[in-house]
């Protein structure tokens, strides 16, 4: 059997380098785009070849690496990496369409820089040992740096130092947990190995609960702030804001921190010592993020800084499902993090198109947008009422799930989730009157509506939007799979 | 094939009409509005088929359920209760889409607005052949945010899209509360079920709701101190869901704003496919109701004041469709009391609400339809402008004042002979009455009296400001095409002879659904398990009872024909510009300035908001000073600081091994 995910993770990262090498816009864009299709080829039979039934790692790879330190070469995904894998190789080619047409500096590396995005990314999603995840992990600062550093905005070294700086820190907690780990392990049985699902099954021999708090916090911090969670979020909105758009799109395909927080945190939850506290503070966090969000959303003028807060708020779902522990409300927040990348995706493109066109993000100086640029509007008005949670659409499967399923064990968690909701439906609908409707500011000049690649990579997101709004089955079933098995682990602990 | 297995048509084909108007429609005469036009016509003759097949064998109730995902479903049930409003809101939609040909004919997109009002349409029919609350929620959602596209139609107009954004958040607040009672809901029969739903079970469906009533109400919550069972909980929730919906104090202030879209939205919003989605909500988790009379009281308080407070509102408006706005809030009261003295009649309460729907829907269809005449002819919609409009348009003058005398309710009480609102009206005021007896609490029944006067006032105001007389300003004017006074004599009729012809049979047939059909306990068990009794029906009321209405919808007629017909009173002298309740009516209670004003932009925007951004900063300050005293602190480290990334990266790792080593000791010394 050919080794795919092997191929999944190695091709984007080879193309990268590929692409590097080209001299030309021309060429870079269809290296992205063949290293991006390939990985969109693969994983779509990989999807079809994925057994959604059971919980297990399937497509394993396994060889000794450096055995002495218990470090393997470990590769394999279940329900809870395969959606996401998906959503990384479907927007992926996608966001190289968007860009076709577009003229910058250093074509090269700006479409290397997205091509290590995607396989470190996806790097994180299979891997299965603990080196070579926090490899990936750290693998996909660098580009996303560069990203905004070399193509960002007025603020861009600030906001790129700032990233780094932030979500490094967090790193370095996180790995502290995974030596605290590691180590706890390897005194308990004598042979050292960093392989996940072993270690996690270890866990709960670890004797001092100090110790496992202190490690499941670590490992926490680490995931909280790459989600990112109140009140860990403020390097978000500076880095979403100042990247281009292209970067602003990858940076919401990073759902590695939600990805550890459903992989790691939560087998690990019924054995630390205070389960409940854990719950306690991932839930309050959850909650929190999803009201905060939404009051500093509302309280921007540039769009896309509202639209880098709502994305706090809306991964503060992420966090309160997981705390929720109920099958539905796990797997609703592990939908979250699906449909939050799609939803997304198309959130920023339209940002950046607008700024494009009209040279402002500044939501008062626009107005009007939606009889120059009839395609646009439809997709936004589509994309934003998706956003705001409406039937039909992803968002609101994500989020009844989690509602509801919390509700049974967090039920005031809830209830300061759902204050946000009219909140949220507010600063949706008043970005679009204050931009798209109305009276045509004139002051904007001559405006042009998106591009046919634009069109159609803007289109096919949304298609996906509504497909899996009605039909969310196709991933959500294996997140419930997955979502179920963890339940279970918790219902046998009693907690 | 039987017609059963068609009912999913009913909301699909008006969805897929949506689809195809939306991508082909501007390729095709008047916006491709044969399209929707040929959908809704189909469920129509559906829905029709579906309703007398139930009316001769009223236990083929049409229920199918598939799993969606998760342990949710979707299904259609077509009861008589869905069965009734199936047809009402086909037939409405209809004639409002074939006038919309005519009246939307000069219109730059005819195709978007035929393919928003296709899926409007569909949305309300989803809505209401949902089989579980879940499902109707989704499609409830979809109503709103249909209503948001048509009332902000003409986008680049700024008050449509700010009464477009209006009418989205003020019902979304309802909404909300809706969907925390779904939720509330939604974990309790979890629990009921200890977490182990066996397959084919959908907890949310009616049936399986209704089933667990008792289990419901034996759950306790305690807020504020205040003992409340989960039923009193869920169904104050879902009723939060129904104010916003359907304009009920105090979140009716969307929906007098909502006539910035074409007047045919309007139609279409007041009558069919919107504000009756929260009365039928109502009316279709009844059981859950009955058995929380604290829910009941409230419904049946907030239903009465609605009538009377919009009604006062009614009266000193000067825009042709502010008027009907506020009549409509005001009669979505009346079929609020109509369920909440439920409390006192029982399942009848719903047969006679419902009766009311229909009939409004037919007068208020109509109203709106002819002030969309009268609009389109004459091109302003102030009644001070207008004036002897009948001799221009007199057929749209003719439907109009069938329309006016369905909506007073105008016929003999005791008889057969009446129009439509007559029937359903009078019902409503006299089970007040009978809840008053049964209850003690008579401020509904007053609040439903004196609000049949105030209807009669506003709209008698309007007939003949409008339509009597002699033009006050030179509008010109000529009589609307065929296609838009057919549907207006086609719903005159309607509004004529419906409620006569039907009232023998309708109620009976719409109460039963809760009889025959889902509840395992009958109505007056619920009710014990509420903790109270059903009133015995003690005969006929007093007669001043019965003819009080009518009584209150004649002076109306007496006295407006006084002050705007013969106008031997003169309004001006009679009450000043500046008397203070003029002035508080006029300025619709200061709603604007408390809702929009105040709590929107004040405490939630400049509030809350800001308050965030400066916490915002806050965080912001805590990181800097953080990574400046690390800085600092490193000071002396300073030659390694060359700014290259592998330089860090060097450090990282050192630091990382000391962290290590770190730990090492750590874990040793625990």
């Amino acid at each position: 059997m050919m080794p795919i995910l092997s191929m999944i993770v190695l091709i984007p990262l080879i193309f990268a380098a590929l692409a590097l090498l080209t001299k030309t816009k021309e060429q870079a864009r269809v290296i992205a785009l063949a290293g991006t299709v390939i990985v969109l080829l693969l994983t779509v039979y990989m999807y079809f070849n994925f057994d959604s039934t059971i919980a297990d790692n399937q497509f394993e790879e396994l060889a000794q690496w450096v055995p002495s330190l218990g470090i393997t070469y470990h590769l394999g995904v279940d329900g809870i990496a395969m959606p996401l894998i998906l959503l990384n190789a479907i927007v992926l080619p996608l966001l190289v369409l968007f860009t076709w047409n577009d003229d910058r500096k250093s074509p090269n590396k700006f479409y290397a820089c997205i091509l290590a995005t995607e396989g470190a990314v996806i790097g994180v999603f299979a891997a299965l040992d603990f080196f070579l995840f926090y490899i990936f992990w750290e693998l996909t600062l660098i580009p996303l740096f560069f990203m905004v550093s070399i193509w960002g905005g007025p603020n861009k070294h600030k906001a790129a130092i700032k990233f780094f700086i932030y979500t490094h820190v967090a790193s370095l907690v996180m790995l502290l947990g995974i030596f605290g780990l590691y180590f706890a392990a390897w005194d308990m049985t004598g042979t050292p190995t960093l392989d996940i699902p072993t270690l996690i099954s270890q866990f709960q021999f670890i004797e001092s609960g100090i110790a496992k708090d202190m490690i499941f916090l670590a490992l926490l911090f680490g995931f909280i702030v790459k989600i990112p969670s109140f009140p860990f979020h403020s390097w978000l909105p500076d880095a979403y804001t100042e990247a281009p758009t292209a970067g602003s799109v990858l940076f919401v395909m990073l759902k590695i921190g939600g990805y550890g927080l459903f992989k790691v945190m939560l087998p690990m939850l019924p054995f630390t010592a205070s389960p409940n506290l854990m719950i306690t503070i991932m839930a309050a966090l959850g909650s929190v993020s999803v009201l905060y969000g939404a009051f500093l959303a509302l309280s921007q003028k540039d769009m896309k800084r509202m639209v880098a807060y709502s994305s706090v708020s809306h991964m503060g779902y992420v966090t309160l499902g997981a705390a929720g522990l109920i099958s539905l409300s796990v797997s609703g927040a592990m939908f979250q993090q699906f449909s939050h990348g799609l939803i997304m995706s198309i959130m920023f493109m339209s940002c950046g198109v607008i700024n494009n066109t009209t040279g402002t993000r500044i939501m008062n100086d626009l107005g009007g947008l939606a009889q120059k640029m009839p395609k646009l509007a439809v997709i936004m008005v589509l994309t934003f009422m998706a956003s705001l949670g409406l039937p039909g659409l992803t968002g609101f499967i994500a989020e009844v799930s989690v509602l509801a399923g919390s509700f049974v064990n967090l039920p005031s968690y809830v209830i300061i989730a759902v204050l946000a909701i009219v909140i949220t439906a507010a600063y949706h609908l008043w970005a679009l009157q204050r931009a798209m409707f109305g009276v045509y500011n004139e002051k904007l000049g001559t405006v042009t509506d998106i591009n046919t690649f634009q069109t159609f990579s803007m289109g096919v997101i949304a298609i996906l939007i509504l497909y899996f709004g009605l039909h969310p089955n196709p991933v959500f079933d294996m997140m419930m799979t997955n979502s179920e098995h963890i339940v279970s682990l918790m219902a046998a602990m009693g907690v | 094939m039987a017609v059963e297995n068609l009912a999913f048509l009913i909301p699909v084909l008006p969805a897929l009409a949506f689809v195809l108007t939306f991508f082909l429609g501007k390729k095709l005469p008047t916006g491709g509005a044969i399209i929707p036009i040929a959908a809704i016509a189909t469920s129509f003759i559906i829905s029709l088929l579906i309703t007398l097949n139930l009316l001769a064998n009223p236990e083929e109730v049409v229920s199918q359920s598939y799993s969606w995902f998760a342990i949710l479903n979707v299904g259609i049930l077509v009861d008589p209760l869905a069965a009734v409003m199936l047809t009402m809101v086909t037939f409405v939609s209809l004639l409002i889409h074939i006038y919309s040909t005519g009246y939307m004919s000069h219109d730059k997109a005819p195709s978007r607005y035929f393919a928003e009002t296709a899926l409007f349409t569909a949305s309300m029919l989803g809505l209401i052949l949902s089989d579980n609350i879940l499902q109707l929620f989704i499609c409830w959602e979809l109503v709103g945010v249909c209503s948001y596209l048509l009332i902000g139609f003409w986008f680049e107009k700024p008050s449509a899209a700010t009464a477009a954004k209006k009418a989205f958040l003020t019902t979304r607040i309802g909404d909300v509360m809706f969907l925390t009672g779904i939720i509330v809901l939604f974990s309790d029969l979890f629990k009921i079920f200890n977490g182990n739903v066996p397959d084919g079970v959908y907890i949310l469906r009616f049936d399986e709701i209704f089933a667990h009533i008792p289990d419901l109400a034996a759950i306790n919550a305690n807020i504020f101190g205040m003992e409340v069972s989960h039923i009193t909980l869920i169904t104050l929730l879902f009723f939060g869901g129904a104010v916003g919906k359907s304009g009920q104090f105090p979140l009716h202030v969307w929906l007098p704003d909502a006539m910035e879209g074409p007047t045919t939205v309007s139609a279409l919003i007041h009558a069919a496919t919107m504000v009756t989605a929260g009365v039928y909500l109502v009316a279709r988790t009844f059981p859950m109701f009955i058995a929380a009379p604290d829910s009941l009281m409230v419904v049946a308080y907030v239903g009465a004041f609605t009538a009377i407070f919009a009604g006062t509102m009614g009266i000193v408006m000067n825009d042709l469709k502010r008027v009907l706005a506020y009549s409509t809030v005001s009669q979505l009261g009346y079929m609020m009391l109509g369920l909440g003295v439920g409390a006192a009649v029982g399942s009848e309460a719903v047969g006679i609400a419902l009766f009311h729907l229909i009939n409004h829907a037919f007068f208020k269809a109509l109203l709106f339809l002819c002030a969309g005449s009268v609009i389109h002819a004459v091109g302003t919609h102030d009644m001070r402008q207008l004036g002897g409009v009948a001799k221009v348009m007199p057929i749209t003058a003719i439907t109009m004042i069938i329309a006016s005398l369905a909506l007073t309710g105008i016929g003999i009480p005791g008889t057969s002979i009446g129009t439509s609102g007559f029937f359903s009206k009078d019902a409503i005021i006299e089970n007040a009455y009978l809840f008053g007896e049964t209850t003690g609490t008579w401020l509904p029944y007053i609040f439903s009296i004196a609000a049949a006067l105030l209807t009669s006032i506003y709209i008698f105001r309007l007939i003949f400001m409008t339509f009597y007389g002699k033009p006050r300003t030179d509008y010109g004017g000529h009589e609307s095409p065929a296609s838009m006074t057919i549907p207006l004599s086609i719903l005159a009729l309607c509004a004529l002879v419906f409620g006569g012809l039907t009232t023998k049979t309708f109620n009976t047939f719409v109460s039963e659904t809760f009889v025959n059909n889902f509840v395992n306990m009958d109505i007056s068990s619920l009710a014990t398990l509420g903790g109270y009794h059903l009133a015995e029906h003690a005969g006929e009321e007093p007669m001043l009872i019965l003819w009080l209405p009518l009584i209150m919808a004649l002076a109306g007629l007496v006295i407006t024909f006084l002050i705007y017909g013969l106008k031997i009173v003169n309004m001006d002298k009679l009450v000043s510009r500046n008397n203070p309740i003029y002035k508080l009516l006029y300025n619709r209670y200061y709603q604007n300035s408390i809702f929009t004003n105040f709590i929107s932009v004040k405490v939630i925007y400049e509030g809350f908001a800001f308050a965030g951004r400066a916490v915002d900063r806050g965080f912001d300050w805590i990181v800097k000073w953080f990574s400046d005293f690390t800085l600092e602190a490193g000071e002396s480290l300073r030659q390694f600081q060359t700014g290259a990334v592998q330089n860090y990266a060097t450090a990282v790792i050192t630091g990382v091994s000391l962290l290590v080593i770190l730990i090492k000791v750590v874990m040793e010394v625990l």
